[in-house]
């Protein structure tokens, strides 16, 4: 078993080491990623990570695939454009909540409603950890941070209840004190045909001091079989449980999975194929496009 | 006031034709055929069109400017108006030349307040769009057939191009169509005013959105994204409409996610381009610097309209130069480009990939309202001349080197990249500074000497590719022509065309003039552009209050240009008046 687990690293992994805290949760996310392209045998180059700022956007560094480390908040747009160049690629897009959450919610939105075959992880800390500690979009209600020293006052944003709502096909939450339960999660999401959003509570242990990993697991239980993630209204459902429940029961597991055509299968231009793999555009079509005007 | 028409009479038969009216009245659609009548008639056409002004009713024209020579700018004054409302007359009565005919119906417009010296031409032109198409929207029909008269255009070409225009919604669409223009032309009392002759040759008519777009066609430029915003938005058109054609289109929720795709798309290993106007192009700043930084091949264009914030939104200006050349924080290689009519619309766009994938940075397309929605006329253009170069593009893992040092040090700057989807090549394209590997610095930075080292040797490889162009290319430097000459209009972009025929007006009085015009503004050969200005005597022209280009002129050759024709009303450069202001200058 250890054998084989060095292999696998020396396939996947690119011996960057990550400039996370020591039990800072992404740890967990990059075991269960690694886990699940490695269980799903992945072709490396044909995987492209997708990264934007804040601690989590180191994670396409640590592996050997391709990877694009973007800017804030805009992993979806740029994942999209390299999806709609090269639909082969598996395209994984990696990043925190407040990248996903606060500076970038617009395109969860229209990602999700196009449904975009791409499969988008947000390790979700309820902090904002490499600017030192301010609030989040995820953060609770009475949270104090640095930028909210006498308690956080606004609503957090339900990433689950929201991707449902914007038309996203496969909702789900993990966790990364879980990182088998996660790797599932990751798989199923990147096997998915089109929209797959994956929140994932990875504790920020240096900055949040009331989100840690004690106090998921008091919390935390597993969506089984008797969920029927097929259902909308089931989805909205337990997307809503955390919040009716005043955080006393957090669902994780797969909330919400349909199955639906994706952009790419809709689109005039991208149902032919592989951008990429399209023939160039000849001088016979060129002249005709010019004589459109005569 | 009437150095147009003296300049017109001078040197060539030109006539001027205004259609203006309210939304709705098919004002777009008989200019745009009228442009070509006039281009099947063998003649040239510069067209433009003024609308969503501030009246009420909302104004609209549409002004189609015909010669038998090339032309490269619209006309000041309008020979023959066709006023379909009351507006029409009103708002278009100061633009008339001395001698100009007004097109009206008596029944539903007054041209009382009209000058004495106008010619009237009153005609019932609602009876006849009733009578041959019993549909009154077909006046303007009417009208257009009393114009072709007039300018002596042949009305049988027309049939061919409402076939060609209508076919498609029937035969009694097209008949009614060409009953219609045919009563127009036959109506009693008018006559042939005008003597063009046209060459025989069929010229393709094209606004710079659309020539752009065939350009970005034609280096095989797959995708586009973009976010409606005039006077971009036809581009986009253009793009969605030929979506079966072997392009993406993708309208995005901002013009942040338009960069960004674009971005994603090109490090993917697809031409791509994004389009907005200044609006848009203030959301792109950021992702044009990761462009910049990761060394992504895009193109994006920027179609100036009159700033700051919403401004005029359907008007023009040549005010965001110094914004498209400093727009993001930071340094890295650029190339900016403004084309300077229609068919270098075509031409710059065929090469902007070229020059983008050659040097891994972003290519800025610079347009104005002027010339992203104005009509030209082009020549053949030769499309082997149109190469396809990718730059360094390594497709084969070596088997004696480790990793693939996508961020290689070279000589020229210019470092091999890797397409996603080749094996042996990955890397991770990192915004954060990074090593030859892609690999981050930043976050051990520290004032670490190696680290500090690595930054230093990343920046100016980045940096040298600026050397490399200027060494490598011969486009950074404007064109001259008159070389000799005593004076010299100095100008970028879509004031190139009128500047032009004010040159040539200034010459027939025998003033001394020369023309030195900009289409690349970034970077610029210093040198040689120094050497090319020195001991003249220069006026600069251009779009803008800080007069941007003499600015930019002076910070990169020293020299400064203290004669300036500034504009910043929104409005064009019409050639007479440049000639008009120049003329002023050389003359006190």
């Amino acid at each position: 078993m250890a054998t084989q687990t060095t292999q696998v690293k020396q396939i996947y992994t690119s011996g960057v080491k990550p400039v996370w805290c020591p039990g800072c949760g992404d740890y967990g996310v990059q075991v269960a990623i690694l886990k699940a392209i490695t269980e799903l045998s992945l072709d490396k180059s044909s995987t492209l990570l997708v990264s934007g700022i804040g601690c989590s956007s180191a994670m396409p560094h640590v592996f050997s695939t391709y990877g694009i480390h973007s800017i804030h908040g805009r992993v979806l747009p740029v994942a999209t454009g390299a999806k709609f160049a090269n639909d082969d690629l598996t395209v994984i897009g990696t990043t925190g909540d407040g990248d996903a959450y606060g500076i970038g919610v617009a395109h969860l939105i229209h990602a999700a409603r196009r449904n975009i075959d791409i499969t988008y992880i947000v390790m979700n800390n309820q902090i904002y950890g490499l600017t030192t500690g301010q609030a989040s979009p995820t953060s609770l209600v009475g949270a104090k941070t640095k930028s909210t020293p006498f308690g956080d006052i606004e609503e957090p944003v339900n990433p689950i209840a929201l991707a449902i709502s914007s038309g996203a096909t496969f909702v789900a939450r993990g966790f990364s004190g879980d990182p088998a339960h996660l790797a599932e999660l990751i798989k199923q999401g990147i096997v998915h045909k089109g929209f797959a959003l994956i929140d994932v509570f990875s504790p920020c242990v240096t900055f949040n001091t009331l989100n840690t990993y004690d106090w998921f697991r008091q919390r935390i239980y597993k969506l089984d079989a008797t969920h029927d993630a097929s259902n909308l209204a089931s989805a909205f459902d337990k997307a809503t449980e955390a919040e009716r429940s005043n955080w006393a029961k957090i669902p994780i597991g797969i909330f919400y999975n349909i199955d639906k055509p994706t952009y790419s299968e809709l689109d005039v231009a991208l149902k032919k194929g592989s951008t990429i793999k399209q023939p160039q555009h000849t001088k016979e079509q060129v002249q005709e496009l010019i004589d459109e005007n005569k | 006031m009437c150095a147009g028409n003296r300049y017109t009479s001078v040197f060539m038969t030109s006539v001027t034709v205004r259609i203006a009216g309210a939304n709705g009245d098919g004002i777009e659609s008989s200019g745009a055929l009228l442009n070509k009548i006039a281009s099947r008639n063998g003649l040239h056409v510069y067209a433009y069109r003024g609308y969503q002004s501030i009246i009420r009713g909302g104004h609209l024209w549409y002004q189609v400017r015909i010669a038998d020579t090339p032309i490269s700018s619209y006309g000041e004054t309008i020979d023959i108006l066709i006023a379909l409302n009351q507006d029409a007359i009103e708002n278009q009565k100061s633009h008339l030349s001395k001698d100009a005919i007004v097109i009206y119906d008596p029944s539903k417009v007054n041209a009382d307040s009209l000058p004495q010296n106008i010619k009237r031409l009153p005609m019932p032109l609602l009876d006849i769009a009733i009578q041959q198409a019993g549909d009154p929207v077909m006046r303007n029909t009417a009208a257009l057939g009393a114009v072709l008269k007039l300018i002596g255009l042949d009305i049988s070409l027309f049939d061919d191009i409402i076939r060609k225009t209508f076919g498609r919604k029937g035969e009694k669409v097209v008949s009614a169509n060409i009953n219609t223009a045919q009563a127009g032309y036959n109506y009693q009392g008018i006559e042939k005013k005008y003597s063009l002759k046209g060459d025989g040759k069929v010229r393709a008519v094209l606004d710079g959105n659309t020539a752009l777009a065939i350009g970005a066609y034609a280096a095989d430029c797959k995708m586009y994204f973009a976010y409606p915003m005039t006077p971009a938005s036809s581009i986009l058109h253009w793009f969605a409409a030929h979506e079966d054609k072997g392009v993406v289109f993708k309208q995005t929720e901002d013009e942040i996610a338009a960069i960004n795709m674009t971005v994603g798309a090109a490090s993917a290993g697809v031409r791509a381009m994004c389009g907005t106007s200044g609006g848009g192009f203030s959301l792109m700043v950021e992702g044009l610097g990761m462009a910049g930084m990761i060394e992504a091949p895009i193109v994006v264009v920027e179609s100036q309209r009159a700033g700051p914030s919403t401004g005029l939104p359907t008007k023009t200006s040549q005010a965001d130069l110094m914004f498209v050349l400093h727009a993001s924080q930071g340094e890295f290689p650029r190339i900016v480009v403004a084309p300077r009519s229609v068919e270098e619309c075509f031409t710059v766009a065929a090469d902007a990939f070229n020059l983008a994938e050659r040097y891994q940075c972003p290519v800025i397309i610079l347009l104005d309202q002027v010339i992203s929605e104005s009509f030209e006329t082009i020549e053949d253009i030769d499309l082997s001349k149109v190469k396809i170069d990718r730059g360094k593009i390594e497709t084969q893992a070596s088997t004696s080197v480790g990793r693939f040092a996508r961020y290689a040090i070279t000589d020229d700057g210019v470092s091999p990249r890797s397409i996603p989807g080749t094996p042996g090549l990955e890397f991770v394209a990192a915004t954060d500074e990074h090593d030859e590997y892609g690999d981050l610095v930043s976050d051990m930075y520290a004032g670490i000497d190696k680290y500090v080292e690595i930054r230093e040797r990343m920046y100016e490889k980045r940096m040298k590719k600026l050397d490399t162009m200027l060494k490598n290319e011969t486009v950074f430097v404007p064109e001259v022509s008159n070389a000799s000459a005593k004076h010299f209009i100095v100008c970028y972009g879509s004031t190139t065309g009128p500047a032009k025929e004010a040159v040539d007006m200034l010459n027939a009085e025998g003033k001394d003039f020369g023309l030195i015009s900009f289409s690349y503004l970034w970077p610029i050969d210093a040198e040689k552009t120094k050497h090319m200005l020195e001991g003249k005597h220069i006026i600069d022209v251009e779009g803008s209050y800080n007069a941007q280009l003499a600015q930019l002129i002076r910070m990169t050759t020293g020299i400064e240009i203290k004669e300036k024709v500034r504009k910043w009303n929104g409005e064009p450069f019409y050639a007479e008046e440049i000639y008009r202001k120049v003329k002023e200058i050389v003359d006190a």
